[in-house]
């Protein structure tokens, strides 16, 4: 244990108000430039407006910046918030923080949702959301201290940098006994040398007697966490009950918990057994499917990739209970425990990795021509405990994998590192080399984008081909599908407001395997509701894994079994029961919609948020080069038959791919088109300002900044 | 004999995951099954023999993200 310091520097007492359906109608401010603490209301319409949770720190965020502000500003902001039905301990999913600032991958608003305690525990000790502005030259911890109400800021020194010795640490120092007690917030030292840190939120594993944590990994969150001088923010609170969100009709939420919690407990086993191996599954299927990114998004097949998949976790995981927040009946959130890194500082010692999920899987393994599990545990492990988003390393070193083997780049650029596909001790080096603001992982750590910006002007390596197979848009690294084949998916990413995150839409399954939505009014109508729907969870504080990853038995002989409606039902019905609002399906749908246009037009005001912005590289539409083509020459020879009406006869493999993808563009810039009348957007892709005002986010400014952009109607 | 979805359902030598989803009386577009702990996806369905006494869950959908 090493010796450290903290020493209190500012303190608040305050009185913590009663929650009231699901809410405390206040917010707590920090500035650490001049120490500053403070409690702010939530005004009724802000509420109103912006329901909770994202919606929330959008809004502290819009009024926090400025158009010119970047993500290493003091005035940027760092917001946490849970929702009105976070911390429910008896629905299943109901412990998640969304975590939102601007990135300094994307230079826009970012969001990213996590597990873990701290945001129910930040809401009972007080405050619906966190708002963090300022910076500080000397680390600083704070400490949200919900039982004896009171807000400390404390100057640190001595403690480790990497979050799984910290997370312990601050565990242990502020438990009192108690463990269960603390939620941990921090990061590590790739945070602060990288621009692709994340965030780990702990909670308590009362059987394993260790923190864990969860990741908010997308778009840098971390670096403007460590950038700021914080080194964590911990939250502190004691017995969660039904009635610690004083919901409105107690009896009502028991019964639709209790109704969506056992059919959990009955299905999951029968389905996808998420309680016993998480997101493995996923592997094989998407492999089997030719869905896997292999060597960076090449191919999505590979013979090896099962042994990256669920039969291998499924013994390498150490059972028992993994839930990240309590009562949740999908407890996906495994471990490997006893695992003995071959590199780094924790080399020969043993540790418990928490993880890996599908995303790491793939991002850190066949992405990287790596089908070594125990490598990918430790890829895995480091991240965690270095501060680094799995998926932006395992893209990012992709990216640079290819670029190595195309001869785009080489040794001398490299430090030595012979950076091929499937050398797993480069990777894993590049990492450290991250971690430590060293060598060549220096420049990977900066993300995809800046990657090919320091290749052209310090390389000489021509731009066009770095476009194509760079697998970031907006900024953000592209989490881990292949989206070759199925065009919905490509808006899925391509559209999503902060970059290339499967979590506003996951259309593949619907669009390429099953067909069901082939033309382009279809699929503008799934990229109108999945990312309307899937935006309320993080308005809420849930996680969406139990509603469409564990699926009622009936649910296929509904109308639209893509929508599992009896889910969305059920949730209409738990935010009635928490919030006394009554409502139904439609009105979750009028909710995220409010707060997904907000987000667009706030990317317009930070300068981005039209049609150009949501290009994506070819790579995601299809092949790039000659051997990816020939690889799959009878697919591709089809379309072009049979779709685009070519004659391919005596075409060379160079024509025909240019041939496709003059057309694949196309098609992409029509479903562009759809999707943006869709969701009531100019064809320039901004919200009109009748879209703003049904929706009721025709503020002054905004109206203004739509007037300002040349939007009139 | 092999349990489909919870329910009895006779086994025939070399029945493949296809020939199954023909003879059991549900229409939906099943993208992957599992026997036991093995997840079978559909490329796969026509080569993947069903052993006897094995169980059989039908996932609905695949939802992924």
């Amino acid at each position: 244990m090493p010796e450290y310091d903290l020493k209190e520097v500012k303190a608040l007492k305050y009185e913590r108000p009663d929650i009231v359906n699901g809410y405390t109608d206040q917010t707590l401010y920090l500035d650490l430039s001049d120490r500053k603490i403070a409690i702010n209301p939530v005004a009724e319409k802000t509420k109103k407006t912006f329901t909770g949770g994202k919606g929330y720190n959008l809004w502290l965020l819009w009024n926090a910046v400025q158009p010119s502000t970047k993500w290493n500003d003091p005035e940027n902001a760092l917001c946490i918030a849970a929702g009105p039905l976070g911390g429910t301990p008896l629905y299943p999913g109901s412990g998640k923080s969304i975590v939102a600032t601007l990135s300094p991958t994307t230079a826009s608003v970012m969001d990213s949702n996590v597990g873990g305690y701290f945001g129910p525990y930040l809401k009972f000790s007080g405050f619906d959301a966190l708002e963090i502005q300022g910076k500080t030259s000397k680390e600083v911890v704070v400490f949200i201290d919900g039982i004896n109400q009171k807000i400390q800021i404390f100057e640190t020194s001595g403690l480790p940098d990497n979050a799984y010795e910290l997370s312990a640490i601050l565990t242990d120092h502020f438990a009192q006994g108690k463990p269960r007690n603390i939620s941990v917030v921090s990061t590590g030292p790739g945070a602060k040398n990288t621009l692709i840190g994340c965030l780990n939120f702990t909670w308590y594993d009362s059987k394993r007697k260790r923190a864990r944590y969860k990741q908010a990994g997308r778009g840098g969150v971390g670096t403007v966490f460590a950038d700021k001088g914080l080194k964590a923010v911990v939250a502190c609170w004691n017995n969660v009950t039904a009635d610690t969100n004083n919901p409105a009709d107690k009896a009502r939420l028991k019964n639709v918990a209790k109704l969506h919690s056992r059919e959990i407990v009955e299905l999951d086993p029968k389905q996808n057994e998420m309680a016993k191996i998480g997101t493995t599954h996923l592997v094989t299927i998407m492999n089997d499917h030719d869905l896997l990114p292999t060597h960076n998004f090449r191919y999505g097949q590979h013979p090896q990739a099962p042994n990256l998949g669920q039969e291998v976790y499924r013994r390498l995981f150490d059972p028992g209970f993994d839930g990240c927040w309590m009562g949740c009946t999908v407890a996906c959130s495994h471990g490997i425990k006893d695992f003995v890194p071959l590199t780094g500082p924790y080399k020969g010692k043993a540790v418990f990795v928490d993880g890996p999920e599908y995303e790491t899987v793939a991002g850190c393994g066949s992405n990287l021509g790596i089908f070594d599990p125990h490598t990918v545990a430790e890829m895995n492990f480091y991240c965690d405990a270095y501060g680094l988003d799995t998926i932006s390393v395992g893209t990012g070193i992709a990216f640079a994998m290819e670029c190595f083997e195309m001869g785009l780049i080489n040794e001398t650029h490299t430090g030595s590192l012979e950076l091929r596909f499937g050398n797993r001790l480069a990777a894993l080096e590049l990492l450290h080399q991250m971690a430590n603001g060293e060598g060549f992982g220096q420049i990977v750590g900066q993300g995809v984008r800046k990657m090919k910006a320091i290749f052209a002007k310090d390389f000489n390596v021509a731009p066009d081909i770095m476009q194509d197979i760079g697998m970031e848009a907006k900024g953000l690294e592209f989490s881990e599908y292949m989206t070759k084949e199925s065009l919905a998916q490509q808006g899925g990413y391509g559209l999503a407001l902060k970059g290339p995150q499967h979590d506003e839409a996951w259309l593949i399954f619907l669009d390429m395997v099953h067909n069901f939505m082939p033309t382009f009014e279809q699929k503008a109508e799934a990229l109108h509701w999945f990312p309307m729907f899937r935006t309320w969870f993080a308005l809420c504080g849930l996680c969406k894994l139990p509603w469409n990853d564990i699926i009622p038995e009936d649910n296929k002989d509904t109308d639209e079994p893509a929508k599992v409606i009896k889910h969305v039902q059920w949730y209409a019905d738990y935010f009635s029961a928490v919030t006394g609002n009554e409502v139904g399906p439609d009105d979750l749908i009028k909710m995220s919609e409010t707060v997904y246009n907000f987000q667009r037009i706030f990317n317009l005001r930070m300068g981005f948020g039209r049609r150009q912005h949501d290009d994506i590289p070819y790579r995601a539409v299809g092949p790039v080069t000659d051997e990816e083509y020939e690889s799959r020459a009878e697919r591709y020879d089809n379309q072009l038959v049979k779709t685009y009406q070519v004659d391919i006869d005596g075409k060379s493999t160079a024509e025909k791919l240019a041939t496709l993808r003059k057309h694949r563009e196309e098609q992409y810039e029509k479903l562009k088109d759809a999707v943006y009348k869709r969701r009531g957007w100019t064809s320039d892709g901004i919200p009109t300002r009748k879209t703003a005002k049904r929706l009721g986010i025709d503020f002054p400014e905004v109206m203004e900044l739509l007037k300002a952009k040349g939007v009139n109607s | 004999m092999i349990q489909v979805a919870g329910k009895q359902h006779p086994w025939h030598d070399g029945m493949t995951v296809s020939d199954l989803l023909k003879e059991i009386d549900d229409s939906h577009p099943y993208a992957v099954v599992r026997i036991n702990e093995q997840y079978v996806s559909r490329p796969n369905f026509e080569q993947t023999i069903i052993p006897d006494d094995t169980e059989i869950f039908l996932i609905p959908m695949i939802a992924g993200g």
